[in-house]
């Protein structure tokens, strides 16, 4: 920030750089404090945990006692990514629509679109289970990325928005008199500057689908068996480590990807700009 | 990509809501208009018992505040950070990104456990404060309003940073640079040049974490306890305890109206800020 | 290349979570679902029962974790469409799922095991397959043990206790229980709520039923009321907790399993229901790590359960549940006024 500060700029500097310690504090210390329970040496979720073991882990990781979470895990993962696709798809298609479009309909299409983001899950899961038995539709895999893909487009659709909400009307007119076709003016102009909000849409969509709890509750099915739902159930009776665990494990994970894919394309730095 | 044909874009989310999204909450509203699930006769009664109480009108307020305070506690947070990273070489904006997305990798079923392992009265900011002599004896914390607001801050922050930050990546530091160098102050800079295009960001994550901290029915009920009543949490339990569907459709329909009026408020304001 | 390259990497990721997970093709006599409570049920039934129906009758089950509340909402939102074969539940979402007509009429002749169980213990709806005893469990290096529900409401133990509502079938019978020594009945709570208004504002927590084990291992809270099921699987891990026996009696409900109407599967759930009751598969389920109140009379309680054989429950303190569930209601949103700041 140095470049930014003026003689009387001290204070002002020291106030955003404090709160942004807060805010840094704020967002690690929960992860950290699920991270260290992890490792706990207690046979139940405790915290501060007596001792540190690597034990949670190899039982999470066990192909046998650890079977059925492997197999929600394997569930909530395809769910999701799919579930990022269409979202991502969808609603970069409209917010696009949206941004271009000066008309009153733009303007209500985008209240509209956002609706599904306030009602809540439980009530959304209800009524779409309501509405697909009406119909005679099983729960079924595509029912679950359809209940949770309209839950996800939201996140999408206002982080795209956000994006193409800045593009510059002239600079697309100009693609287009120079004699571009649309798709090329997309693919050339207009993702090269919407793509930080379209990976954080994505990214968004996929999160909001694996961590979903209400929209599985009610669509998921014995042979659809969700990561999230089964933890709960590990959670609320037993106190099992495993749960925390796991955490642990999407936050390695993830870790990792972000390291491994900053490398290889700079994601990092693209979804920074 | 002329402007005549932008609607056709839009079409394809607007099939799918249809399908998936309108359909369904119209046999939601259908229920919150009956006697009971099966539609047996139409009545008023679940709205009469939703708008005319004075416990549910509460809690509708309640449910308000809470996504506007944790709104607010977001914005105060996340704008700094955002600026932090703005200005931030390298390994510190991979770090301060990093950060931004870890709420969201730790699941909502363990992120329970670590708030109360955190608030409670054995938790860890008790003893902080207890071992630093602030306090003598353990301070209320979990199933407090405060609370329950420190935990959504963590929870919803990134859907703050998140656009905040995509929004702040298009100012060009060559403005920066020249603004200072014209001898602007910090917060001068920080009105004219920054702010002006961190505004749709910070207005799409205002929308977001609103939406989002509105109806967090888990960390509503688990974190803030029984004692402070929200929407959410007597929808489901209206639905799923109760099995008083006309009830749970109706109480529903009353979060997402009041809700979605505040975020198309602030989505009205985000284009009107775009359009500047 | 950089599509490539993520795409790959996910899909590996994916394949190594999803391999354990390959359904085992063996061809079977059958197959079926049935609805289970997640958690310890879940661990149990799969771990015990999944394999003894396989070996005894060649049938796969798939199993569904729901509490029994979602099993009903579940059931009634899909309107004749059975989301699976089998229920189980206690005895207030049985009574609902009777009265909104939810299970095939059952025929307790057509279980092997039938004279196993207990007189009235199978019936035209169902089966009961498991036992819960609600009491008081507390911290015993916190606390001295209680003598019954009254001295919840002394200020040592208030301080201390963590309140759930008539949300689950253990919050409703201890709730009535409590009740009942302020002079209430199973159909009056009402000087219940005179007494908890006065301890209200000491208490340490008014939580939902999901958040009350982890309140208590971290010391917000060192007194509730559950089951006995409950304390043995959290003593079993470590966590510092006994049950109490309240002096006016332990309550007793028993866990029922039913046939979903429209059931694809009818034999095979009525096999599934007759290897729960069977010998081995309760005495394997009331064993170490699972703790469940077995129901056959040829098995006997583990040590947490304090009772000798089934035929002892009759001493048990019981509900009449087709009085409760039309009051239960009012009850629900009385608790929410009554706790609200």
């Amino acid at each position: 920030m140095s470049r930014l500060l003026a003689p009387g700029d001290r204070l002002p500097a020291i106030l955003i750089l404090a709160l942004a310690a807060l805010a840094l504090l704020i967002l690690i210390g929960p992860v950290v404090v699920v991270i260290v329970t992890s490792f706990t040496t207690s046979q139940a979720l405790r915290f501060p945990p007596p001792g540190l073991t690597f034990r949670w882990y190899q039982e999470l990781f066990d192909p046998v006692r650890s079977a059925q979470i492997h197999r929600a895990a394997g569930n909530s993962l395809l769910v999701a990514i799919t579930v990022a696709a269409f979202s991502t798809g969808l609603a970069t298609a409209a917010a696009l629509g949206i941004a271009r479009s000066g008309a009153r309909w733009a303007r209500a299409a985008e209240g509209t679109f956002l609706a599904p983001l306030v009602l809540p899950g439980i009530a959304y899961g209800l009524a779409t289970l309501m509405f697909f038995s009406w119909l005679r539709l099983p729960p079924s895999f595509w029912l679950l990325v359809a209940g949770h893909a309209m839950i996800a487009t939201p996140f999408a659709l206002r982080t795209v928005g956000a994006s193409a909400a800045g593009l510059d009307g002239s600079l697309l007119d100009a693609s287009a008199a120079l004699g571009a076709s649309p798709w090329r003016t997309f693919h050339k102009v207009i993702l090269p500057l919407i793509t930080p909000g379209v990976a954080a849409g994505a990214f968004l969509a996929f999160i909001s689908s694996l961590d979903n709890v209400p929209v599985s509750l009610f669509l998921g099915s014995a042979s659809n068996d969700m990561l999230p739902i089964r933890l709960w159930g590990m959670m609320e009776t037993s106190l099992d480590v495993r749960v925390a665990a796991a955490s642990g494990v999407l936050v390695a994970v993830a870790f990792l990807l972000l390291l491994v894919m900053d490398r290889m394309v700079g994601l990092v730095r693209k979804m920074a700009g | 990509m002329e402007p005549k044909g932008a609607w056709r874009l839009a079409l394809p989310l607007a099939l799918a809501q249809v399908l998936f999204f309108l359909a369904p909450l119209l046999i939601l509203a259908a229920t919150s208009l009956a006697t009971d699930e099966n539609l047996s006769a139409v009545s008023g009664q679940a709205w009469a018992e939703v708008l005319g109480d004075s416990f549910n009108l509460g809690a509708a307020w309640n449910t308000l505040r809470l996504g506007a305070m944790t709104v607010l506690a977001t914005t105060v947070l996340a704008v700094p950070l955002a600026l932090l990273h703005l200005a931030a070489g390298p390994g510190l904006k991979k770090l301060i990104l990093l950060a931004a997305v870890l709420p969201l990798l730790t699941s909502v079923v363990v992120r329970t456990f670590a708030w109360i392992a955190i608030l409670g009265r054995e938790g860890v900011i008790n003893n902080a404060l207890i071992a630093t002599g602030l306090a003598t004896a353990p301070v209320p914390l979990l199933q407090t309003e405060h609370g329950l607001i420190l935990a959504l801050t963590q929870i919803e922050m990134p859907l703050m940073l998140l656009p905040l930050i995509a929004a702040m990546a298009r100012i060009d530091p060559v403005l920066l640079d020249a603004s200072a160098a014209l001898g602007a102050s910090l917060l001068r800079t920080l009105r004219r040049v920054v702010l002006p295009i961190a505004l749709p960001g910070l207005l799409a994550g205002a929308t977001l974490v609103f939406a989002s901290a509105a109806t967090a029915f888990i960390s509503q009920s688990v974190i803030g306890g029984g004692r402070l009543a929200y929407l959410p949490y007597l929808v489901w339990q209206q639905a799923m305890v109760v099995f008083n569907w006309p009830l749970a459709a109706a109480l529903a329909l009353t979060l997402m109206a009041s809700v979605l009026a505040v975020v198309t408020a602030l989505s009205a304001l985000g284009r009107k800020v775009a359009h500047v | 290349m950089i599509r490539m390259n993520r795409r790959a990497l996910l899909g590996a990721s994916l394949g190594a979570l999803a391999m354990p997970a390959l359904p085992r093709t063996t061809m079977a006599a059958g197959s079926m679902s049935a609805a289970v409570y997640p958690g310890g049920w879940d661990e149990a039934l799969r771990g015990v029962l999944a394999p003894a129906l396989k070996r005894a009758h060649d049938v796969d089950v798939a199993f569904e974790p729901l509490f029994a509340v979602d099993q009903i909402a579940k059931a009634r939102a899909a309107r004749g469409v059975a989301p699976f074969d089998v229920f189980v539940l206690d005895p207030g979402p049985r009574v609902q799922g009777i009265d909104l007509n939810l299970f095939e009429s059952f025929d307790p002749s057509r279980l092997a095991n039938r004279a196993k169980l207990p007189e009235g213990y199978a019936d035209r709806h169902g089966a009961g397959v498991a036992a819960q005893v609600v009491g008081i469990a507390y911290n015993p290096k916190k606390l001295p043990k209680p003598a019954g529900w009254r001295d919840l409401f002394k200020p040592e133990y208030a301080s201390r206790l963590g309140l759930t509502g008539f949300g689950t079938t253990f919050g409703t019978v201890s709730l009535i229980e409590m009740a009942k020594v302020w002079g209430g009945s199973e159909t009056d709570v009402e000087p219940l709520f005179t007494e908890l208004r006065k301890i209200l504002p000491q208490v340490a927590a008014v939580a939902q039923p999901a958040a009350i084990p982890g309140l208590f291992q971290q010391g917000q809270i060192d007194v509730m009321y559950t089951n006995t099921y409950t304390v043995s699987l959290l003593k079993s891990r470590g966590v510092v907790i006994e049950f109490a026996l309240p002096e006016t009696g332990g309550v007793a409900f028993g866990t029922t399993m039913h046939i979903a109407k429209g059931a694809k599967n009818i034999e095979q759930s009525y096999q599934y229901i007759d290897t729960m009751i069977a010998t081995d598969v309760q005495s394997a389920l009331s064993q170490a790590p699972y703790f469940f109140v077995p129901v056959n009379t040829e098995v006997t309680p583990g040590a947490e359960v304090p009772m000798r054989s089934i035929a002892d429950l009759s001493k048990f303190v019981t509900h009449d549940w087709s009085k409760i569930n039309p009051l239960r209601p009012r009850w629900i949103d009385r608790f929410n006024r009554e706790m609200a700041k």
